[in-house]
């Protein structure tokens, strides 16, 4: 077993050669192109459904834009004062710092459970796609609660765009992704002008006197959809700030801050965060509530922009949903020996594909965002831990990559054990990684205090 | 020179994209108006966005 899992690490190693060693000081970039960045990054076929779930969920307006407000800040504080410092003083991708904290073996399983969690959150990305092409064949859009598929149309429409995002990915992912680059702003202004065009519908005047009276009474009116959850301030809150918790708090952006040339640019994060995650929010929320408060993404691109928001629906799926699949296949191909690039990518993206036919991945897209922030949240609490606490305590720091362990039994045990105890609090499951956060803290110190010569 | 050309007819083709919902808010043109004007903006801002995004930087000598 162990053997096994040394050949895999070792493997993985190879694949992540390229950004072993620390960004040198020549590579580091200005702080306009991590604007740029974020603002691009944020913006995905996904930001369809949140806000427009929002609005299900029976928000007010005032909770929704004072939680929006306050939630996105404290994920640009997330950024600027948890990941880009660590990112600045190792200056290494999480894989290779968490390889010397965790060893190999540990790093290898952190690896696996990130790309299953990536091929959902792509899977997602089809289904809400499928909506947009469900509407030339007049395949009905699953329900609110489904889980299974709700006809062969829809399995059929997810499987073909499964299929040609997948082929798309092979073919090659550098260009696609200076296409993606292209199409970032536009599909920004998607969402404003869909929101906007939507807005006489709903009674709003030319000159905008009444559009918090139609946001309070029309749209967000704090009546929540049949079989929805009641959501208040700090589900709001709480969701703005884990909706990238993986990246800042899980330090999966340790890949991008290393270039930065002061710890400060995380706050660029903004640039991402208030047009991305506020902004389309609020534009997908007034959209729903056009169609009626139909749960069908195709439908309200449709409505509100005609052909052209269609476009942008797909387009928006796919940027995101290649980068995402590039993403797995690359932690995929630890674990498949000599398979070449292509192989691994059409294995993620046939996964992905069976995946997207379930519409449970975007009916419940809240629920699962939710829970992929929670899964590799306990990973980002180890390595703060490590980087921080340790040597404020004169305790030895880098005990796996010292003595060769394999796996840091400490660093699993906090992990699992983060999650078994996060599995029964009793609180919702949007607050969860907070308490979480702070357990996993302090058992790795505890644990680790407990010091063993492990040779 | 070209790349100032594409990139200026993308910002163009951008702004574009964004006048015609306002149009349409402030009731000026009919949804179906709005609709075809911003699905050829949008052809137009892909087409130059494109262009330029794939033309080579001027590179500067010192």
């Amino acid at each position: 077993m162990a053997g096994k899992i040394a050949a895999l690490a070792s493997r993985l190693d190879k694949l992540y050669e390229f950004d072993r060693e620390p960004v040198s000081p020549d590579k580091l970039q200005s702080g306009g192109k991590f604007a740029g960045l974020f603002a691009g990054e944020h913006v995905a076929a996904t930001e369809f459904v949140i806000g427009a779930f929002f609005v299900l969920h029976g928000v007010t307006a005032k909770d929704l834009i004072t939680g929006l407000l306050l939630g996105n800040l404290l994920a640009v504080l997330s950024w600027t004062f948890v990941c880009a410092p660590i990112a600045v003083r190792t200056r290494l991708t999480l894989y290779w710092y968490l390889r010397k904290i965790a060893g190999p073996g540990l790093t290898v399983i952190y690896n696996i459970a990130n790309a299953v969690l990536y091929c959902i959150l792509a899977g997602a990305m089809i289904a809400v796609s499928a909506t947009a092409v469900g509407l030339a064949f007049h395949i009905k859009s699953p329900s609110l609660s489904a889980v299974f598929p709700n006809s062969l149309g829809w399995v059929l429409i997810t499987f073909c765009i499964g299929a040609a995002f997948t082929a798309l990915a092979i073919l090659g992912f550098e260009k696609l992704s200076k296409f993606a680059e292209v199409c970032s702003p536009w599909i920004f202004i998607v969402f404003i002008a869909g929101a906007l065009a939507v807005l006489p519908s709903l009674g709003v005047r030319s000159d905008f006197a009444n559009v918090w009276e139609v946001a309070k009474t029309k749209v967000w009116n704090g009546i929540a959809a049949p079989g929805q959850d009641q959501f208040g301030f700090w589900h709001i809150l709480f969701f703005a700030w884990f909706c990238n918790l993986a990246m800042h708090i899980g330090l999966s952006d340790l890949a991008i801050f290393r270039y930065a040339k002061k710890w400060t640019y995380g706050l660029y994060t903004a640039f991402g965060m208030y047009p991305g995650h506020m902004l389309a929010w609020i534009c997908s929320g007034i959209m729903v509530v056009a169609v009626g408060r139909q749960m069908n993404p195709g439908l309200m691109a449709f409505e509100a922009a005609g052909f052209a928001g269609v476009a942008g629906l797909l387009l928006a799926g796919w940027t995101t949903a290649n980068p995402t699949l590039y993403r797995a296949g690359l932690a995929l191909q630890a674990i498949t020996p000599n398979w070449p690039r292509w192989k691994i990518t059409l294995a993620a993206g046939t996964l992905t594909t069976v995946i997207s036919c379930f519409p449970v991945v975007f009916m419940k897209l809240l629920d699962y965002v939710a829970i992929y922030g929670l899964v590799l949240m306990p990973i980002g609490a180890v390595v703060f831990a490590e980087h921080w606490v340790l040597p404020l305590f004169s305790m030895e720091q880098y005990r796996a990559e010292k003595y060769g362990w394999m796996v840091n039994w400490r660093a699993l045990a906090v992990w699992i054990g983060t999650l078994v105890i996060c599995f029964f609090l009793p609180i919702h499951l949007y607050f969860r990684w907070l308490p979480g956060y702070f357990i996993a803290l302090v058992s790795y110190v505890l644990l680790q205090a407990i010091k063993k010569n492990h040779r | 020179m070209q790349r100032i050309i594409y990139g200026t007819l993308s910002l163009v083709s951008l702004a574009l994209c964004l006048i015609f919902p306002i149009v349409h808010f402030m009731g000026k043109i009919k949804a179906d108006r709005f609709k075809s004007g911003f699905l050829f903006a949008s052809l137009a801002w892909f087409i130059f966005a494109t262009l330029w995004a794939t033309r080579p930087k001027k590179s500067s000598k010192t």
